[in-house]
């Protein structure tokens, strides 16, 4: 393989991977806190429509962004009651939920846009930074991004921070291992975990935009295509820790890059079995190829105070 | 005869237990939702409806079709159910019915079963359908017990990997694609022989109700008794609500695990079965869409009683003809159904809280 | 003890009338009685008494149905635990709340600042406080490498580095070795000396002789008596918490609350030296290493006769889990070999174990011992199905009445035997369970661990009377508890554990006490 070849597959992995690297972040959050958010695929759909349709209407895809985040709220704040207020199921709920917005995106795109439209909308634009983009070869193809990645990154390397360092970090890994905890020590843990699915909300519409302002900019139906539920394989993957889940992430990005790379190559494979990848590689990788997962050890349970 | 009185009373307290009013309620309160929907999106309701109830009982055949696909959901919501006393969550339906109909159209076209007697020409690919969907759930079962693998991400890999599985098959002329004449032909496999196709119960096509129908319901049956009067329903029921103390009273947690996934994926595959070898005849790429999800709806509405999977299953199989033909003759898109499911599932997941109690 | 000239002073915290129902069951029932500042409270009462629903009432983790509560003057009504921390009181539940891999200053930062952690300041903090009290605390050691003893250390350091004007503790001794018992003790009455007044919940009548300034006793939700020279009154303090007499009390029962009569059943007798040609039990060389390669269980061997109960004492987590875990076919031991009789049962799973003639009664009823949700039925049944079973079918009425007959002959209180097994109460339960194990159709060896936790005075009675029973009928008997009292009034002979192996054996006699409690710290005898 050429450099070039090289440069483009690497640069396609990390742009492949920064929707699943931002949901993965926020999902990691909100089941260290202790819960378990099958809704993140919901979420990111609400992200990537809300994004695309705001960008459309004002014609600025930045307003666009701030329009999806707010969208995602109520989602995320529904996804948060059901899990800790009411106690639900939180797998059923997530489901539910994932449901729910693929009805409602389909439905909502259909009565603005007219079925199998591919209206162009207004896109976030890309961006280098300084010196890097300036490499032979890889500067352009790697660095040359849109500029949501390197925002997340930030947000990603911040979120790894805060978890470490901050009393917040301390919480939130107490309110997924022993939430009694964190209640006998005076602090709320209904409040935590909201707040981890909340951010977990916002992570995910970020990943949604991506997918829709960010890198094709359009919207189509169901395009998050399961990537919610690859973002969490990656955190299982990840042993719940943030610099596993990113490198995870990477992996799946390049699976999937490879979808587009390998023809190049002169390499024929069916097409299906190159989309199939990184679910099978996901699977792998929950299935304990990683070695035995160790969850939180609440994730998943709603606390009752007894 | 005050006997049967008091049994009969008992049975009625039975039906009408809080659980079942709320999941009433849910249908009706998200149902109204729907009509506000399709209200506000400018469509005349009447219309709507009309077409609707068309899509649903206007014709026999519209009657036999939405019977037809209530028989693939209330497998995998009985599947679900069957899992859900072990406490697992089979998410993998469409991947397992995917499956079960690949394998019983590689098995009709291919396995040379056409010329057999007696019945083996459809049986057999049956019997292929469902083990092709009790190996794949099987998968997420091992899983489960080797690596202690969450079988909600496991059983929803395998069915995104089925998906794109099935795109291959009926892209690839190695495959099941039907031999390309042209660039133009259309990527689905051939036709299922004659003798391979499920006999129809009144032998008219105007009607088609195949034998799946008495098949399901006779499992349906079968499901019920063995859950709720066998030491083997007894036996899951411990292992999930209490994994560990099952275990120490000398059930095995393997076992029980591997049986109730492969019993889920034995039924979703042979729903496949039944749409391929009763109303399809021809795989075609997508030919599971939405199947999966629904019977896991049906499944949780159902709230653990296969009678329940019955009738939500007959709901969602009639609401899914009347959305398509509401699509087609109303502008009314099928997502709305998708709509209102979701806010079954959510809505019911929430009201849990206040019935108290009984596991989704 | 308390200055008689302070006789002024306003109560700290007072209760009045305080009811607490969960569901159908009154936890506590028009309670009233006053904390004042400076003294260490003692609340005497048997397991189930309401005595740890007082506690959670003032720590405000519930609220009372009916009553009122004032703190320091004012009305005192929290609603949750950072009210009550807020308030200045602080708690040491008996189930400790520590995040496990987490470092202990992390769990004591826990809740206590926001924005950046400053660990090194919270641990010197740590340290000071732990040294002015006596102890040695690592700040940087992960919980789970932690002892019983130590964790609970770090509970208390927790609560007092908040400078508490209430400092209450939930059974705090259940878990600790007789050393430290007066040690703890001991910081109770310099926390009580420093002006913060210390309620300590407790069954043990030895802990009220040596600790209490007054007392108030609980029985059956209500208070039922009160002390101010415990110490003078401590006969009658019994008779309230009891209705009856230590003396009238069974020597189990009795050490059940920490009372053992100098000279038990077997004092005099010595230790069987005659060996019986075929000993029941033989555990030779177990050794039990964990996922981590730590050594839990290390080379231990014993032999049981038939008859014979031998008690293992030792604070929990020096290897008794491990131990019951292997006996009862629930894990896999790295070495050593286990031998029924003739039949090696080593690598047997439970069902074989079952089948073998061994019962147990695992220490953790809720997770290993029952399955709440189901039937009470079902649950004394649940190992032996097959015996109500046709073609598969679960012969329903026979298991109903097989299960009334059970539940009558081990008093088994329940409406039927068909309500759910969380409706009973913990004794009931633990009966159950013990009837399901007793009565294998040949039982040869029965494992219990710490079969009676959080069991009332009755309810202890009766479960010793079944396993003496189970002995008369020749089985070999395993008794771990960390309960020593318990031991030396029903084993025959007791081993020690520390640190997964065996310090030393002798006779459950009361004179080796202390041999045995220093045996338990680990000092070699």
């Amino acid at each position: 393989m050429t450099l070039d070849l090289l440069a483009v597959f690497i640069g396609s992995s990390l742009r492949l991977a920064v929707p699943l690297l931002l949901a993965g972040t926020g999902e990691l959050v909100s089941e260290r806190a202790g819960v378990l958010n099958m809704s993140i695929e919901g979420m990111m759909l609400t992200g990537a429509f809300a994004a695309a349709v705001g960008a459309w209407a004002t014609g600025s895809p930045l307003l666009g962004l701030l329009i999806c985040v707010i969208a995602v709220f109520p989602v995320a704040l529904l996804q948060a009651v059901l899990s800790n207020t009411l106690r639900a199921n939180q797998i059923v709920t997530g489901i539910g939920i994932n449901i729910l917005v693929l009805g409602a995106t389909t439905l909502a795109y259909r009565e603005i846009f007219g079925a199998r439209s591919r209206e162009q909308i207004p896109g976030l634009s890309k961006w280098s930074p300084p010196l890097l983009g300036d490499i032979p070869i890889f500067g352009e193809a790697v660095f040359h991004q849109v500029w949501l990645l390197y925002a997340g990154l930030a947000i990603i390397v911040l979120t790894a921070l805060v978890l470490r360092y901050t009393s917040i970090g301390i919480v939130i890994h107490a309110a997924g291992a022993e939430p009694r905890a964190v209640d006998k020590s005076g602090v709320s843990v209904p409040w935590v975990r909201y707040l981890g699915v909340i951010f977990a909300g916002f992570m995910s519409a970020l990943a949604g935009a991506f997918l829709s302002i960010g890198d094709i900019h359009t919207f189509t139906e169901g395009m998050t295509r399961g990537a919610g539920y690859l973002a969490i394989a990656g955190v299982i993957f990840g042993k719940w820790t943030v610099g596993g889940t990113v490198l995870a992430c990477l992996l799946f990005g390049a699976a999937t890059a490879l979808q587009f790379q390998l023809p190049t190559l002169g390499i024929d494979v069916p097409n299906a079995l190159l989309i199939m990848l990184p679910y099978l590689l996901a699977l792998l990788a929950v299935g304990g190829l990683a070695g035995r997962q160790t969850a939180p050890r609440a994730l998943g349970v709603p606390y009752l105070r007894r | 005869m005050t006997d049967t009185m008091a049994s009969v009373t008992k049975s009625l307290h039975g039906v009408l237990r809080p659980s079942v009013m709320i999941s009433v309620a849910a249908v009706l309160a998200a149902a109204l939702l729907g009509v506000a929907l399709i209200f506000a999106m400018g469509v005349s309701v009447l219309d709507a409806v009309a077409a609707f109830v068309d899509g649903t009982i206007g014709t026999p055949y519209a009657v036999a079709a939405s019977i037809n696909r209530s028989i693939a959901f209330a497998l995998v919501g009985i599947g679900f159910v069957i899992g859900n006393r072990a406490n697992l969550v089979n998410v993998g339906g469409e991947g397992q019915i995917a499956m079960g109909g690949i394998a019983a159209t590689a098995v009709a076209l291919y396995g040379h079963v056409a010329g057999l007697p007696a019945g083996l020409p459809f049986l057999i690919p049956l019997l292929a359908a469902a083990i092709a969907g009790l190996l794949w759930a099987s998968v997420a079962g091992v899983l489960k017990i080797k690596a202690g693998t969450n079988e909600v991400i496991s059983t929803l890999l395998l069915s995104f990997i089925a998906v794109w599985f099935l795109y291959w098959c009926v892209q690839s002329p190695e495959l099941l694609r039907k031999p390309m004449t042209s660039s133009a032909t259309l990527p689905e496999s051939l036709e299922i022989p004659d003798p391979t196709k499920l006999p129809l119960l009144t032998g008219d096509y105007s009607f088609p109700l195949h034998i799946g129908l008495p098949v399901t319901v006779i499992i349906a049956i079968i499901a019920a008794i063995v859950l709720a009067k066998t030491v083997f329903g007894l036996q899951l029921r411990a292992v999930g609500f209490n994994p560990i103390a099952a275990s120490r009273a000398g059930i095995s947690y393997s076992r029980m695990v591997l049986v109730s996934l492969a019993a889920a994926g034995a039924l979703g595959g042979l729903a496949g079965g039944f749409m391929l070898l009763g109303d399809q005849y021809v795989l075609k790429d997508g030919f599971s869409s939405g199947y999966g999800f629904d019977g896991l709806v049906a499944g949780l509405l159902a709230r653990g009683s296969v009678m329940g999977v019955i009738a939500a299953a007959l709901l969602f199989g009639f609401l899914r003809s009347g959305g398509i033909n509401m699509e087609m003759v109303a502008g009314v898109p099928t997502a709305l159904v998708m709509v209102i499911q979701g806010l079954i599932v959510v809505t019911l997941a929430g009201a849990a809280f206040f019935i108290g109690g009984r596991r989704t | 003890m308390r200055d008689p000239t302070r006789t002024l002073v306003e109560p700290l915290l007072v209760l009045q009338g305080v009811t607490k129902r969960f569901d159908s069951l009154v936890a506590l029932s028009d309670a009233s009685l006053d904390i004042m500042p400076g003294e260490v409270h003692c609340i005497l009462g048997e397991n189930g008494a309401g005595k740890s629903t007082l506690c959670n009432l003032i720590f405000g983790v519930h609220v009372p149905d009916d009553g009122a509560m004032r703190f320091r003057g004012e009305s005192y009504r929290p609603s949750g635990p950072s009210d009550a921390l807020t308030s200045g009181i602080a708690m040491v539940h008996q189930h400790f709340s520590l995040v496990h891999d987490m470092t202990v200053v992390d769990n004591v930062i826990l809740g206590q600042q926001s924005g950046f952690v400053k660990t090194g300041v919270w641990a010197r903090r740590l340290e000071r406080l732990a040294n002015d009290y006596g102890f040695a605390l690592d700040p940087y050691a992960k919980i789970e490498d932690l002892s019983v003893g130590e964790r609970q250390r770090v509970e208390i350091v927790k609560c007092l580095i908040r400078e508490p004007r209430l400092f209450l503790l939930d059974e705090p001794t259940a878990v600790l070795l007789p050393d430290e018992i007066a040690a703890l003790l001991n910081v109770c009455r310099r926390v009580a000396e420093s002006g913060c007044a210390v309620v300590l919940v407790t069954h043990k009548l030895a802990e009220i002789k040596k600790a209490a300034d007054r007392v108030t006793v609980l029985r059956g939700g209500r208070v039922v008596a009160r002390s101010d020279r415990p110490a003078e009154e401590i006969d009658a303090l019994v008779r309230a918490m009891i209705q009856g007499d230590v003396k009238s009390l069974d020597k189990s029962a009795a050490s059940a609350l920490g009372v053992v009569e100098a000279g038990s059943d077997h004092a005099g007798q010595p230790a069987p030296t005659e060996t019986p040609a075929q000993e029941a039990v033989q555990i030779d060389g177990l050794s039990v290493i964990d996922g981590q390669g730590v050594t839990r269980l290390d080379n231990f061997t014993l032999s049981i006769g038939p008859g014979e109960i031998v008690g293992v004492a030792g604070v929990e987590g020096n290897g008794q889990s491990e131990l019951a875990a292997v006996l009862s076919g629930m894990a896999v031991s790295s070495r050593g070999r286990i031998f029924l009789g003739d039949i090696e049962t080593t690598h047997l799973g439970p069902k074989e174990i079952t089948a073998a003639g061994i019962g147990v009664v695992p220490e953790d009823r809720h997770t290993v011992g029952c399955v709440v949700e189901m039937s009470v039925a079902e649950n004394m049944f649940l190992n032996r199905l097959e015996d109500f079973t046709s073609f598969g079918f679960l012969r329903r009425k026979e298991l109903m009445q097989a299960a009334r007959e059970l539940m009558t002959r081990f008093d088994v209180r329940a409406v039927s035997p068909e309500v759910a097994f969380s409706a009973l109460s913990g004794g009931n339960q633990q009966k159950a369970v013990l009837a399901r194990e007793i009565t294998l159709p040949k039982l040869l060896f029965l494992l219990a661990a710490q079969p009676t936790r959080g069991l009332d005075v009755g309810a202890v009675a009766a479960v010793y009377g079944h396993i003496r029973a189970a002995c008369q009928d020749g089985a070999a008997v395993l008794l771990i508890s960390s309960e020593l009292d318990e031991l030396i009034a029903v084993a025959d002979r007791i081993v020690v554990l520390y640190r997964g192996r065996i310090m030393g054996s002798c006779a459950a006699d009361p004179r080796e006490r202390e041999r045995i409690g220093a045996m338990m710290a680990g000092q070699a005898p």
